[in-house]
C-alpha cells in the first residue's frame, strides 16, 4: 500500500498538527525539562555559548567578558559541546525539525527573493540575539518558562513582544508588501 | 472570470496571507486566485483565512514543500 495514501501517515507525519497538541507537548516537555535538569527550559541562552565556543576555536578568549566571568560559565564553556546539556536539546530541535520536514517530503531549499531579505534577516536574526541576552531569556527561556513559572516578568516580556510585534507588522508592510 | 497568479515562493509569513488578501480584494466575484507559497505556517493561514471569509478553497502539493492555494472568490 501506498504510505502517502495511509491514514495515519497523513494524520501524524504529513500534516501539521494543530497547535493545541503543540501546547500541550511544549507544556509538558518543559515540566520535565524544569524537573530533571532543575533549570527552566532556554534556547537563546545556548547560542550565546556557541558563539563562545566559536570564538574560542579561531583563538579568542571570553575569560574577561563579564557576561561569561562566572565561575559556572566558565565551567560549561570548559567541559564542551557534548557535555551541555541545553547544546544537545538544541541540536535536538534542530535534527527533529529536519527529520520532520524530511518525512513529510516537505524539504526545500528556498531561494532568496531580494537584497532585502537578507538585509532583514540579518539585522532581525541581529536584534533578536543582543535583546534575548539583554533580557536574559527569549520567548522561551523569559516569556515561556518564565510564565510557567510564575514569574511576573514573564508577563511583563509577554506585553511588550505584543509592543514590538506591532512595530515589526508596520515594518514588514512597509518594507515587504 | 479571471485566473490570476500570485507568486508568494520564497517570502516568509505572514507576507503570502496580506499579498493574498490585497490581491483578492481587487478581483471580481467569480475569479480564481491562486497562491503559490513553499513556507508551510502560510499553507495553514492562507486556506484558513479564505475558507473564513467563506470562499472556495483547494490546495494542491506541486513539488516537495511546495504548495499552491487556489481560491475561487465567491463574495
Amino acid at each position: 500500500m501506498d504510505i502517502k495514501k495511509n491514514k495515519y501517515y497523513k494524520l501524524w507525519i504529513k500534516d501539521a498538527w494543530p497547535y493545541i497538541t503543540g501546547a500541550v507537548l511544549l507544556s509538558l516537555f518543559q515540566i520535565i525539562t524544569l524537573t530533571t535538569t532543575g533549570n527552566p527550559w532556554g534556547v537563546s541562552g545556548v547560542l550565546a555559548n556557541w558563539g563562545a565556543w566559536i570564538y574560542e576555536a579561531f583563538g579568542g578568549s571570553v575569560d574577561k567578558w563579564y557576561y561569561f566571568a562566572s565561575e559556572g560559565a566558565q565551567k560549561t564553556l570548559e567541559s564542551g559541546f557534548f557535555n551541555h546539556g541545553g547544546s544537545l536539546r538544541n541540536l535536538g530541535i534542530i535534527v527533529g525539525a529536519l527529520i520532520a520536514t524530511l518525512l513529510a517530503s516537505g524539504f526545500k531549499i528556498k531561494k532568496i527573493k531580494s537584497l532585502k531579505q537578507i538585509i532583514a534577516a540579518v539585522l532581525g536574526g541581529l536584534l533578536m540575539g543582543y535583546g534575548a541576552r539583554i533580557g536574559f531569556g527569549c520567548n522561551i527561556g523569559a516569556l515561556f518558562s518564565g510564565i510557567a513559572s510564575l514569574s511576573l516578568s514573564g508577563w511583563v516580556y509577554a506585553a511588550f513582544l505584543f509592543f514590538g510585534a506591532i512595530a515589526g507588522s508596520k515594518l514588514l508592510v512597509k518594507y515587504f508588501m | 472570470m479571471k485566473e490570476v497568479e500570485l507568486d508568494c515562493l520564497g517570502e516568509a509569513c505572514p507576507i503570502p496571507l496580506v499579498k493574498a488578501e490585497n490581491k483578492l480584494k481587487e478581483m471580481e466575484i467569480g475569479d480564481v486566485l491562486i497562491v503559490q507559497i513553499d513556507h508551510s505556517c502560510a499553507m495553514k493561514n492562507v486556506p484558513e483565512w479564505a475558507r473564513k471569509e467563506g470562499h472556495n478553497v483547494e490546495i494542491e502539493e506541486v513539488d516537495d514543500g511546495e504548495w499552491e492555494v487556489i481560491i475561487e472568490k465567491v463574495k
